[in-house]
Order: C-alpha cells, then sequence, then structure tokens
C-alpha cells in the first residue's frame, strides 16, 4: 500500500475518533462529567445509520429493518445522499436518547460513581447487542453498509493531465497551506512550543517524504503519490478522487461541523454556566441555576456527536459487530482528550493525531523487524502512549495545549469586543500564566 | 411594617444523634437582622436549611409569603432569597469577569438553544449582563483584577466576589454568612455603607457576625442563637444586656 493511501485512511481515522473525542471534552472536559461508557453512544449511532440505511432483507441478516432511507428519498435529485444524512441524524438522535435513559438516574452520582456505572451500562448496552440476534444480528454484525455517493466516484473530470492538475494541484495547496500554518504558529509561539511543533512538522516530513525513499521501487513515483495524495491514478479510467479520498474529505467536513458546534455552544453564556458546573456545581446553583438539566443537556449533546462519529465509522471499516464497540473505545478517546488538552478543541484533534499517530502510523516499522515480532510491536506501541500519558500528566497535566481561551462575539461591537477578548488572548501562553497568577495568589493571602 | 420576609416556624434538623436545630421559631423583618451565637450553635445549618442546601426534617420557611420550605435552591434563587458561603467558592478555574457574568438573572444565552441560534435577544443580554457586571466590579473595586483566575484573589477580594455575585441575582433578601471576615477596614466600611444602601432601596439583609460592636451599630434588630434554639430577640440594645446571651455568648456585658 502506497504511503498515501495509508495517510488518508489515517487521517480519516483522526476525523472519525477526533469528532468522537469532541463530545467526550463537552462531557469531560467543559462539563466535568467523566462518562466513561461514551463508546456506547458511538456504538448507537452506528448501529441505528446502519440499520437505517440499509436495504430491507439482506441475506445473512436477521435484525431489525433494513429501512433503505436513501432509496427512499432517492426521487429526488441527492436524496440519497439526502437520506443518509437523514439516517445519521436520527443515529445522533437516538444516541442522545440513550444517553439521556442512562442520565436521568445516573447524573446525580459523585463523578467517580458515575464513571463506573456508565463503564458498566455501556458493557451492559454492548451484551445486550451482542445477545439479541433479532435486534442487530448479535455477532453476526452488519455488512452490508451504506455508503453514500458512493454511484458518484472515481470521480473523474476528464482527461489523465486534468485529473492530475486538478486534485494533485489540490493536494499541493492543502500541503502549502499546513506549511503556512505550521510556519505562522513557529514563528509566534516560543520556548517548548516552537520546539515541539518544528520536531514534530520534521517528523512529519522524515515519515511521508524520505522513508520512502530509502525502500525498493521508483522514487520518482513514490514521490509523486506522495505529494499529490488526493489524485488515484488507479481511480477509473483516467484516474481522479477514489472513495476512500472523498469520505476522508465528507469525515473532516464532519470534523469540521462537530469543531464549530461545539464551539458555539462552549463560547455562549451556555457554555459559561457548563464550566461553573465543572469547577463546583454548588455555586451555579446558588445563583439560581438548574445545573441538572445543563449536565444532561451537555451528556445529549456529546453522545450526539459520538452517534455521527459512530456512523463514518461504519462506513470506514464497512462492516460492524458489537466487538468493535468495547470499553477500549472510550479510554484511547480519555487518552486523546488528555494527550491534546482537555477542555480544548482543538487540542482534542490534536490530541486525536498524536494517539492515532503512534498507534497507526508506527506500523511502517513493522516492515523493518522480522515479522514474528508483530505482536510485541503491536503491544509496545500501547507501551509507548502509556508513556506519554504519564510524562503529559505529570509535566504539563493540562495537556499539550491547554485549557482554550473563551470568548463571545457579538454583533457590531468590534470595539468592545477586542476589549473583552484583548486581555484573554495576550495571556494564552498557558505555561506561564497560570503560575504567576498562583504565585500572585499565596503572596496576597499573607 | 409590611409582611415579614422570612417566618421560620419551628425548623428542625438533626444529623444522627445530634441535633443542630431544635425547633427554631424566627421572623425576620424588611431592614438588617443580625445573626448571632457561639461557634455550633447551627447558623450555618439554619442558612443551608432556609437555602435550599438542606432539606429541614420538620417545620416550615416562608420567604415573602410564599412556603418554600424543602424547595430546591435554583428556584429559591429565583424567587428572590439567595445565600453567601462562609468560605468563599470562587470558581477558581474562571476569570473573576466570568465568575461576575454568571449572575445576573434572565440570561436568554443560557439556554442551549439560543447559545446555538443567537437570535436579538442574545446580543442584548449579553451587553446588559457585561454592563452590569463591570458596573459591579467597580463598585467593589475588583474592576482592575477582571481578567485574573479567581484562584489569584486574596482572601478578602474573595468575599467580595462572593457578595457581589449574589447581588447581581437581584435578590430581594440576602442571607450573609460572616461576609466580613478577614476584609480591611477600609473595605469593611464601603461593604456596610453598600449594605445599608440597598437596604434603603429596599433589600433585606440577615447576617451572621462574630463581632458584637458592628452587630450592634449596623442592625435593627438582633436573633441569638444558642444550642439548635432561639435564646433571644429583639433590638441590639436590649439583646446586648440580656443576662442569658452574656452567660452564652458575651462573655461580660459590653
Amino acid at each position: 500500500m502506497a504511503l498515501a493511501d495509508f495517510l488518508i485512511s489515517l487521517v480519516t481515522f483522526v476525523a472519525i475518533y477526533g469528532l468522537f473525542g469532541l463530545g467526550l471534552n463537552v462531557k469531560f472536559g467543559f462539563t466535568g462529567l467523566i462518562d466513561f461508557g461514551h463508546v456506547a453512544y458511538f456504538m448507537v449511532g452506528g448501529y441505528v445509520t446502519a440499520v437505517l440505511t440499509m436495504p430491507a432483507q439482506v441475506t445473512g441478516y436477521d435484525g431489525l429493518g433494513g429501512y433503505a432511507l436513501p432509496a427512499l428519498f432517492g426521487a429526488v435529485p441527492g436524496g440519497t445522499l439526502l437520506g443518509w444524512l437523514v439516517g445519521v441524524a436520527v443515529g445522533m438522535l437516538a444516541a442522545a436518547f440513550v444517553s439521556l435513559l442512562v442520565g436521568v438516574p445516573t447524573l446525580r452520582l459523585r463523578e467517580d460513581y458515575l464513571a463506573i456505572t456508565a463503564l458498566g451500562i455501556a458493557t451492559i448496552l454492548n451484551e445486550v447487542v451482542l445477545s439479541e440476534v433479532w435486534l442487530f444480528n448479535g455477532p453476526f454484525g452488519i455488512r452490508s453498509i451504506h455508503e453514500p455517493a458512493a454511484g458518484a466516484f472515481p470521480l473523474g473530470l476528464g482527461s489523465f493531465t486534468v485529473n492530475l492538475l486538478v486534485f494533485g494541484g489540490l493536494s499541493v495547496l492543502a500541503f502549502a497551506y499546513a506549511t503556512y500554518r505550521v510556519a505562522r504558529y513557529v514563528r509566534a509561539a516560543s520556548g517548548r512550543r516552537r520546539a515541539l511543533a518544528v520536531v514534530v512538522s520534521l517528523a512529519f516530513a522524515a515519515w511521508y517524504f524520505v522513508q520512502p525513499l530509502l525502500g525498493a521501487g521508483n522514487v520518482v513515483v513514490t514521490l509523486q503519490t506522495n505529494l499529490t495524495f488526493l489524485f488515484d491514478p488507479n481511480a477509473g479510467p483516467n484516474g481522479g478522487l477514489d472513495y476512500d479520498r472523498f469520505f476522508m474529505l465528507l469525515s473532516l467536513a464532519f470534523l469540521a461541523g462537530g469543531y464549530w458546534w461545539s464551539q458555539r455552544t462552549i463560547n455562549s453564556p451556555y457554555g459559561r454556566v457548563l464550566r461553573a458546573v465543572r469547577d463546583d456545581e454548588d455555586v451555579p446553583r446558588a445563583l439560581g441555576k438548574e445545573t441538572f438539566r445543563y449536565k444532561i443537556q451537555a451528556l445529549l449533546f456529546g453522545s450526539a456527536l459520538a452517534g455521527a462519529a459512530g456512523a463514518l465509522y461504519t462506513i470506514h471499516i464497512g462492516f460492524i459487530s458489537p466487538d468493535q464497540f468495547g470499553a477500549m473505545i472510550t479510554f484511547f478517546a480519555f487518552a486523546s482528550v488528555i494527550i491534546g488538552g482537555t477542555a480544548n478543541n482543538a487540542g482534542v484533534v490534536v490530541g486525536t493525531a498524536v494517539f492515532w499517530a503512534i498507534n497507526s502510523g508506527t506500523q511502517f516499522l513493522n516492515d523493518y523487524f522480522p515479522s514474528e515480532y508483530a505482536v510485541q510491536l503491536s503491544a509496545s506501541r500501547l507501551i509507548l502512549i502509556g508513556i506519554i500519558l504519564i510524562v503529559i500528566l505529570y509535566y504539563r497535566p493540562e495537556g499539550i495545549l491547554g485549557e482554550q481561551d473563551y470568548d463571545i462575539t457579538l454583533p457590531g461591537d468590534d470595539a468592545a469586543d477586542a476589549d473583552v477578548a484583548g486581555p484573554e488572548a495576550g495571556s494564552s501562553d498557558a505555561t506561564a500564566a497560570p503560575d504567576t497568577a498562583e504565585a500572585n495568589g499565596g503572596g496576597r493571602d499573607e | 411594617m409590611s409582611d415579614p420576609m422570612l417566618e421560620i416556624r419551628d425548623l428542625r434538623k438533626s444529623f444522627g444523634g445530634i441535633t443542630a436545630l431544635d425547633g427554631i421559631d424566627v421572623t425576620v423583618d424588611q431592614g438588617i437582622t443580625g445573626l448571632i451565637g457561639p461557634n455550633g450553635a447551627g447558623k450555618t445549618t439554619f442558612f443551608n436549611c432556609i437555602s435550599g442546601y438542606l432539606e429541614p426534617d420538620a417545620g416550615t420557611v416562608a420567604f415573602d409569603g410564599t412556603d418554600i420550605t424543602g424547595d430546591r435552591t435554583p428556584g429559591i434563587v429565583r424567587e428572590g432569597l439567595v445565600r453567601t458561603f462562609q468560605i468563599p467558592r470562587e470558581l477558581a478555574d474562571m476569570t473573576v469577569r466570568e465568575n461576575l457574568l454568571l449572575a445576573p438573572r434572565g440570561q436568554s444565552g443560557e439556554a442551549l438553544t439560543s447559545a446555538w441560534f443567537r437570535g436579538d435577544q442574545f446580543a442584548t443580554d449579553e451587553r446588559r449582563t457585561r454592563e452590569e457586571a463591570l458596573e459591579m466590579a467597580e463598585f467593589f473595586e475588583l474592576d482592575h483584577l477582571l481578567e485574573e483566575p479567581a484562584s489569584s484573589l486574596s482572601g478578602g477580594q474573595r468575599k467580595l466576589l462572593e457578595l457581589a455575585r449574589v447581588l447581581l441575582t437581584e435578590p430581594e433578601m440576602v442571607l450573609l454568612d460572616e461576609p466580613l471576615a478577614g476584609v480591611n477596614p477600609t473595605l469593611e466600611a464601603k461593604i456596610l455603607d453598600r449594605i445599608h444602601e440597598l437596604q434603603a432601596q429596599g433589600l433585606t439583609f440577615l447576617f451572621v457576625e462574630h463581632d458584637i460592636e458592628l452587630i450592634m451599630e449596623h442592625c435593627d434588630h438582633v436573633v441569638v442563637m444558642h444550642q439548635g434554639g432561639k435564646l433571644t430577640e429583639g433590638p441590639p440594645s436590649e439583646v446586648r444586656s440580656d443576662e442569658r446571651v452574656i452567660d452564652a455568648y458575651l462573655g461580660e456585658e459590653l
């Protein structure tokens, strides 16, 4: 497999798990709810969307449905895609609904009891799906996953040259933009952050552009394939955009949508109350806020995002069965959120990328070791992630990026906004700010 | 004199074998009422039972003619009865500004759908909230600290933040649990001035304070608690010469 294909798969994975992590961040990062059962909503979203979009009477499937929503909407132009989107929306609602059933009795528990109870409930839900064949086909799973807009792919725009120029050009633009952003970041940042950004970028460049040169094969072709990653020469008669590449873009669009939605929720008076609940629930209560309602809503919203991620996940894997939704998935997301920055949506995406880059991106190392070491290598990846987690928790418990800044922008008062946002933006170097603040506080107390 | 603001009848609360409130009757009229008593007299439990943090075992609490016995805290706050905590509970991870912005009532942006769709009301309310918070911060001399994390405030400043926050909820009556402990004399005078000013506008205060001189000077009425019950009540001058109060609390006549 070419490295470009691997990158496509990795980015798709990061986008899906990033969306899943954003949902967890709403609960854990901003509201302080330790939901160890987050994977349950991933599962519900995945299954419900799969069943709703699956054609009726599939051989080898004895569960509910399918309800063939894309075919139902097929009469209107773009209807199959719309049908799939409706399926995803219902999947998200179903995930939110299940979390409501879980949340009403459990959210009154203290945080550590909530964590354990949520873990138990997620395991029970998984067992139910596994045992009840009439529901979603039990251990045999679902093999017929609807792929939205699959008919349009591979997408070619004409001759081989046109396809190469358009999709290859877009790929180069994407790399150029990424380089520009990294350069800007490196110029603005200082100290350890700058060093980290440089090291990570160089490591990526070495992995993606230099490492393939060491292997066998045509160097020019390899480099060109890696650079123009959106262009697949084998897709269709003249090359073009294949389905995997389209699906990566679709997943990234979902991630961007989830990011925007979560940011809008957090940067509001509503988000302010959520963070107050996280810090000390008694305070917002003493100020007249119905904190229980806020906790339930945060749980529902976070679970709905997990449901959307589940719907994408089923398509990426192409097959679902209950054993894919073990508790490990929740803990992978917790690790990602903690590595990147709890209560930081950008940090969640960074943390997810770091996590999956280590977990999957180091698979090329297998080539350099005898095959009998494969099991040990896969275990050492998890060990490496564990070490990173411990190092981060020890030296930088707020994660790589730390807690994000908050700003509620109102239409039409830029001047006043700058006044509000100014000092916060100025102190965005999270490493220094809390330390100085604490030192000041200690001084004043005496 | 209008109807009593707060009317408490036969309030009881025990924790296991310990009786914290033993059938106390207290009536608080408009104005400033002081609540004094030795440590362990049940003052904080009394506050907790009134403000919905604890459910009383028996008895009734009526606020401004409405029965609020056993109601939950947020509802009681919306009725107009708020309390401060003896140990200030600032939201340490949030800035002073955000601590204040949390308090004003009637913020439409605190509803999830409003946060998502952001109609005109969203901006109007948030602007009003910011103005109110800024005014309150200026009054309590916290305006130069607005962008600091609340965890960096000194003990006295935390008291001010706590008071500023409850006043932003537009209460009719405020229960103050030792609001002046740890506040420097200049600020203490300023807080007391503010309390008198608000009282003149119709706000009612009930406050716990150990400085008897302060109580004598600033309260219209004093309630003395002892061992979960009411020892006596009356105008400050009467209370301070009461033999039982001297025995139980003051130790000597002032």
